[in-house]
């Protein structure tokens, strides 16, 4: 048991720490977008979103 | 005239020897102690015990070897100062191969003879047993230690020079069998007359090279020797030990950061999904707050839907600064019966962990999309609620920690497994002698 | 320790006993073998010189064993086939005695006893054979055909007309050890434990020259 594990388990647990405190997740599932106006709350059709229109598969047996 | 006090004895050097073979001076080193004394000019044994100094044999050696501590060193081991008097090389036969060894004889006028051992710069500290072992399943127990039996073999002495307790022969043969408990060793050693017993404990070279302070460069030992202590025993057990700890203090923290956690709703709403409308389908939530600088976001939605699916691109908009997270999660639930019973795919309820998310005023912006080409069954509209938590606790990665963790105590298992699979490697298999021992008959 | 005092019938040298129950001693001028009777010392022989003696104890060697003091009064050497050994006779501040045996530099103590169970037959003694005495196994380990080479000082027996005798070793596996000495009929038993040096506490040692000592 080695300096080399003390010192690997400390980074494990304090990154395990920081991230809960930050909410950090290595998994983005969505794309920042910068600079929306502030009319799209009066008007949600002005903005286009990344994720619009998809087509799909469909499932079922 | 008369005895008075106990009177002191003196022991002093014997005067010099002459071989009674070649005449050459012979250096008595163990004072008198040994009983075999071998000439190194003409390498006749000689009978040291009997006044008249018979030769018991003469012989022509196939090998010469250098004694690494040259015979008349003196090193101290043990607390006591010892002089090396002897040098035997010894071999047993395994499979048409030689393998040799090499002992010291040791001598201290008060403590007596004791020997150094050495294969391939192993060493071994050997001191002779008075007391008979006791036999055990799988091997001897000792003073309450159990010794596992590691090899039997039958030796021949190759090269003698100096001086021994014993009037040893070149081409003595006698039939070994070695136990082990690192660090310590048993070996009986057994002739016509008698078994002898000793006892060895495993020394490393380097120890050797300075107690006898001998100027040659130490050779590093060569492979695992049967009682060289393993370097891991320790380490294993207490990486473990940490191991444990770790998972613990990991446990804490998650329970920990989970109390901690805010889990606030932010909004909790019902919204309704019209495929038929030919307006605009996007829409707003309403402004809600996120606390705290950093923190994840939960975005949960739950659909009244049947065998169809329906998707939802979003983007969480942050009202001042004008920063959008945008994703896109689909819902879709089907059910059905066939001949094996009634089945269901999917869910009625999706929801998505968005990390990373500043602090600040936000709305939902929402743009639900059903499949078109879908008919009957459907109903028009689709109702649907959406809500948002501030700040889930993580579980999920503390479990990833812990199985990260496993990594370096696995990993000394598993050097501490591969220097025993040598260690044993060069030992007899289960139990079988390796070379060709005579079967001892008691008559 | 006895107060008598008598005179070497050979040399005239004074001998005195340290011990009450010796038979037999040696005078250690003229090297007389002298055997103790009521009214003098009768001369019965003349003790071969000591060989080549490297032991470190000596007559007048103390020490301590089990807790009791011992002074060292008298020595036999015996002489087999692959060399000498030494038993000192041990004199105990108790008014007991026994023997330390010493050979090669082992060292065993052991005391007569007598036998609970009979003994083996000298004809039967072969390697394996084992014996129980007071309830200890004991394990034949050697037969040992042995002589007097020589004697010193007091003995509790007369040694001038010992011949060759038979010795059967026997060990256990505790450090303990069993002797059956055939040199008389009913063989003798000894029993006794293997010691370390350093536990003795041996004072008065000889010194080796070229060696520091103990």
């Amino acid at each position: 048991m080695s300096k080399f594990y003390m010192a690997y388990s400390m980074l494990v647990a304090g990154g395990l720490a920081v991230s809960s405190l930050t909410g950090w997740s290595p998994f983005k599932p969505y794309e920042k977008v910068d600079g929306v106006p502030k009319s799209v709350r009066n008007n949600p059709g002005a903005y286009r979103s990344h994720y619009a229109g998809h087509a799909r598969y469909f499932g079922g047996k | 005239m008369n005895p008075a006090a106990p009177r002191k004895g003196f022991v002093s050097k014997p005067k010099a020897l002459n071989c009674p073979n070649c005449g050459s001076a012979i250096e008595l080193r163990a004072l008198g102690a040994a009983a075999g004394v071998i000439c190194s000019y003409c390498s006749s044994t000689i009978d040291a015990t009997n006044p008249q100094l018979q030769i018991i044999g003469t012989w022509k050696a196939a090998m010469t070897i250098e004694p690494a501590i040259p015979l008349g060193s003196r090193g101290k081991l043990k607390g006591v100062l010892w002089e090396a008097i002897g040098f035997q090389q010894r071999g047993i036969e395994v499979e048409g191969t030689n393998y040799f060894w090499r002992e010291y004889v040791l001598w201290n006028p008060y403590q007596g003879f004791r020997y150094l051992s050495e294969y391939d710069n192993h060493w071994n500290f050997v001191t002779p047993l008075q007391v008979l072992p006791a036999p055990s399943m799988s091997g001897l127990v000792y003073a309450n230690e159990s010794y596992r039996s590691f090899q039997t073999a039958r030796a021949y002495t190759w090269f003698v020079i100096g001086e021994f307790p014993w009037m040893v022969q070149v081409g003595e043969a006698v039939d070994t069998a070695d136990y082990v408990k690192p660090p310590k060793m048993l070996s009986s050693e057994t002739t016509e007359n008698e078994v002898a017993w000793s006892q060895g404990e495993y020394i490393p070279g380097t120890e050797i090279w300075q107690a006898f302070q001998l100027k040659t460069p130490c050779p590093p030992p060569i492979g695992v020797y049967s009682n060289q202590p393993s370097p891991y025993v320790g380490r294993v057990r207490s990486s473990w030990l940490f191991y444990g700890a770790m998972c613990a203090l990991l446990l804490c923290l998650m329970v920990l950061f989970a109390t901690l956690a805010p889990n606030k709703m932010v909004l909790d709403k019902n919204y309704v999904v019209n495929p038929a409308t030919t307006v605009e389908k996007s829409f707003v939530s309403d402004l809600f707050t996120l606390d705290g600088r950093n923190d994840n976001v939960e975005v949960r939605i739950t659909a009244d839907i049947s065998n169809q699916w329906v998707y939802f691109s979003m983007a969480l908009i942050n009202e001042e600064t004008g920063q959008a997270y945008d994703f896109g999660r689909e819902v879709s639930f089907y059910s059905g019966s066939d001949s094996d019973g009634s089945w269901t795919e999917g869910g009625k309820t999706d929801d998505v962990l968005l990390p990373n998310i500043p602090g600040g005023k936000y709305y939902l912006r929402i743009e639900p999309e059903t499949d078109p080409a879908r008919a009957g069954g459907l109903k028009p509209r689709i109702p649907f609620r959406v809500r948002i938590v501030r700040g889930r606790p993580f579980y999920f990665r503390y479990f990833l920690g812990m199985f990260l963790l496993l990594i370096p105590p696995i990993w000394t298992s598993i050097r501490a497994g591969s220097f025993e699979s040598k260690r044993w490697s060069e030992s007899d298999p289960s139990g079988a002698s390796s070379s060709n021992a005579s079967s001892e008959d008691d008559e | 320790m006895s107060t008598r005092n008598d005179i070497c019938s050979n040399c005239g040298a004074e001998i005195r006993f340290r011990w009450s129950g010796a038979v037999q001693t040696t005078c250690e001028y003229c090297k007389s073998i002298l055997v103790r009777n009521d009214i003098n010392l009768a001369l019965v022989g003349k003790a071969a010189d000591l060989p080549i003696d490297i032991s470190p104890i000596q007559i007048g060697t103390e020490g301590i064993f089990n807790d009791k003091p011992f002074q060292v009064i008298g020595r036999i050497v015996y002489r087999y086939d692959l060399g000498t050994w030494n038993e000192w006779h041990l004199y105990f501040s108790d008014g007991s005695n026994g023997w330390l045996s010493d050979a090669q530099s082992e060292y065993a103590v052991s005391f007569a006893n007598s036998f609970t169970d009979a003994p083996p037959a000298e004809a039967d003694l072969h390697r394996g054979l084992t014996m129980a005495q007071h309830s200890v196994p004991l394990y034949l380990t050697v037969i040992t055909d042995a002589m007097y080479e020589t004697t010193e000082g007091e003995l509790p027996f007369t040694s001038y007309d010992k011949e060759m005798c038979r010795f059967a070793d026997f060990r256990t596996n505790d450090g303990r050890f069993g002797t059956v000495d055939y040199s008389e009929t009913p063989p003798l038993l000894f029993l006794g434990q293997f010691v370390a040096f350093d536990s003795l506490k041996l004072k008065n040692l000889k010194e080796f020259e070229g060696w520091p000592n103990a």
